[in-house]
């Protein structure tokens, strides 16, 4: 199986305090990750390296074939267009565009906007008759939908959730969690941030944070590591 | 399409603050317009006011007396035909009113008096400022009538239909009083014929004094006019009336630097309310662009959907301004000038074009949200 991020001896300072110290790690297409680990533990600013919202002090983050350490500016805004897709604890909805209107922002940064498309994947997620309503008219639970429906509009190579459940009701975090079931089923490679070990369990393999380092790796069928 | 859209979501989602800015767009736009367009309308306003004072050329033999020698024959004479070929040729739609004068020292019932021979019909648009009582004369034909100054009238005791003799040297002529004049000056102390009457009397046919010539438009019009028909008419002295062209320059530049200065001040004071508006909105946008950067959005292109939501606000407010502003310097033309001021059409898009300028300056506290960091942002810091 293809390898879609590889991450070598990563490091991350703000200032004097240690955020990633040396993690290396492996991750196959059409995995399911789940990064787990107390606050402060590192589990946000690895994925947001890996997203390319943030640079690395030192190492190395190849994610697709691009180191992310390496790009400029320029560079990171069109790997965080083309390569990923977020799903955040907070929805991140623009609040005065509508559904529909959020998920082809993403179509529109990424190149051209096809409403067609962006439909389809509100009907996705199973809002289709929601798509012209504003994120302040949709519960917490769609409005994290609709951010699924985005992340996925563009075909990214990575999936990156950060607690995307941290703020939604048992029924909602349900229906979220099937639906990255799914697209985990579809072939896509998610990497999750979460704290509920229920939710953890539901990935190929568990990733434990530390102080900046991986303290342990379990999975349902373990691979070996270059840790 | 989908970048109108959003611009067109972003004036909407932030339409409780834009509302500032706009009301400041639209009053700065107003007062602008109002003040070109006065500004225009003002300079022909001005010009016809000026016109009112009589004519702005006169066509003299070079060196000639300003006024005819009291007691003597008429001064060094003019062709009428030859002037009359001269001005057709210089033709120019700006000339209101264009006749020949012949002023002789003649006698009205033995008391001597200034005869004003030209062509009546034009007197009125010379002199419209002339207040009359009785009827002005409409046809350069009529020899039987006259126009008597009040100072005239006075002296000899003269009505509106009574008869009149004048005479110079052996001849004389019989009139009517058809209009006593009440100039406020030196012509209440003349009498007005037509050209043929004063010609017969000084046994000067085809002879004339001067020419005059009253020419709308602006000081640049006039000299203008003046310089093209000096050339047709090298031998003679065409010369503007000084005191009434320069008067009119002078004020009219003076009212043009107090227009600028009020444009230029109200234009900084317009970009410093929007300034302090987009710079309290681009705090509220912080997040949206960090969303926007995290989802692949370069800031090039966040920046143009931002200053096209300024640019439309700019436009939509300029255009609402310069209609409200023409409304405005047509009801201040029909207080100042007691006549409206049309609307000059090129008022609209150069306030619309200083007004996307306005709001575009007002927008410079936008660059900062290029220094977003999304990952700082998303983070709620």
């Amino acid at each position: 199986m293809a390898t879609v991020v590889e991450i070598e001896n990563l490091r991350k300072e703000f200032g004097s305090v240690r955020a990633l110290d040396g993690i290396s790690l492996r991750i196959d297409d059409g995995e399911w990750i789940a990064i787990m680990g107390p606050s402060g533990s590192g589990k946000t600013t690895l994925i947001n390296i890996l997203g390319g919202l943030d640079s690395p002090t030192s190492g190395r983050a190849i994610v697709d074939g691009t180191d992310v350490a390496r790009l400029d500016e320029a560079g990171l805004t069109r790997f965080r267009a083309e390569k990923v897709g977020f799903v955040f604890q907070q929805f991140h909805l623009v609040p005065y565009l509508t559904a529909l209107e959020n998920v082809m922002l993403a179509q529109y940064f990424h190149s051209t906007t096809d409403e067609k498309e962006a439909r389809q994947s509100l009907e996705r997620v199973g809002l289709g008759d929601r798509s012209e309503h504003l994120p302040s008219q949709l519960s917490g639970g769609e409005q994290q939908r609709v951010a699924v429906a985005r992340a996925l509009i563009n075909h990214p190579k990575l999936i990156l959730a950060d607690e995307p459940t941290g703020n939604l009701d048992e029924v909602n975090e349900q229906i979220v969690l099937n639906l990255l079931r799914e697209l985990h089923q579809e072939g896509h490679t998610i990497l999750m941030v979460t704290h509920a070990p229920s939710i953890g369990r539901l990935a190929d393999r568990r990733i434990e944070l530390a102080h900046g380092r991986l303290a342990q790796i379990s999975a349902t069928s373990l691979k070996p590591e270059p840790v | 399409m989908m970048f109108w859209r959003l611009v067109f979501q972003l004036l909407r989602g932030s339409r409780g603050r834009l509302a500032v800015a706009i009301l400041a767009i639209v009053s700065g736009a107003a007062v602008i317009s109002a003040l070109l367009n006065l500004d225009l309308g003002m300079q022909n306003k001005l010009t016809e006011e000026f016109r009112s004072l009589g004519a702005n050329i006169v066509i003299a033999p070079p060196n000639a007396p300003q006024s005819p020698d009291v007691g003597s024959a008429a001064p060094v004479l003019y062709d009428e035909d030859v002037l009359d070929i001269g001005i057709q040729s210089v033709r120019s739609p700006n000339v209101v009113a264009s006749a020949p004068y012949l002023y002789i020292i003649g006698r009205a019932a033995g008391t001597p008096v200034v005869i004003v021979g030209t062509w009546l019909d034009e007197l009125r648009k010379f002199e419209p400022t002339w207040q009359l009582d009785g009827s002005w004369i409409s046809s350069r034909e009529d020899n039987g009538r006259c126009l008597v100054g009040r100072n005239v009238a006075q002296r000899l005791h003269l009505k509106l239909g009574r008869s009149l003799e004048l005479a110079y040297a052996d001849r004389n002529f019989e009139l009517s009083v058809a209009g006593i004049v009440d100039a406020g000056g030196a012509d209440d102390n003349q009498i007005f014929v037509n050209l043929p009457v004063a010609q017969k009397l000084a046994a000067k046919e085809g002879a004339i004094s001067v020419w005059q010539l009253s020419v709308s438009g602006t000081p640049g019009n006039l000299s203008d006019y003046t310089t093209r028909l000096a050339g047709v008419l090298s031998q003679e002295e065409v010369r503007p009336i000084r005191q009434v062209t320069e008067a009119e320059g002078s004020l009219l530049g003076r009212i043009q630097f107090l227009i600028v200065s009020m444009v230029v001040l109200i234009l900084i004071l317009t970009t410093l309310c929007v300034l302090g508006t987009i710079a309290a909105l681009a705090m509220e946008r912080r997040k949206d662009v960090g969303l926007m950067k995290s989802l692949g959005g370069s800031i090039s292109r966040i920046m143009g959907l931002f200053l096209a939501e300024v640019g439309v606000l700019g436009a939509v407010g300029g255009l609402i301004g310069a209609i409200l502003g023409v409304t405005l310097s047509y009801w201040m033309g029909l207080r100042v000038f007691g006549a409206a001021i049309s609307p000059r059409w090129e008022i609209f898009p150069v306030t619309i074009l200083l007004m996307i300028v306005v709001a575009m300056a007002g927008a410079l506290p936008l660059r900062t949200l290029g220094d977003v960091k999304p990952a700082v942002i998303l983070r709620g810091e």
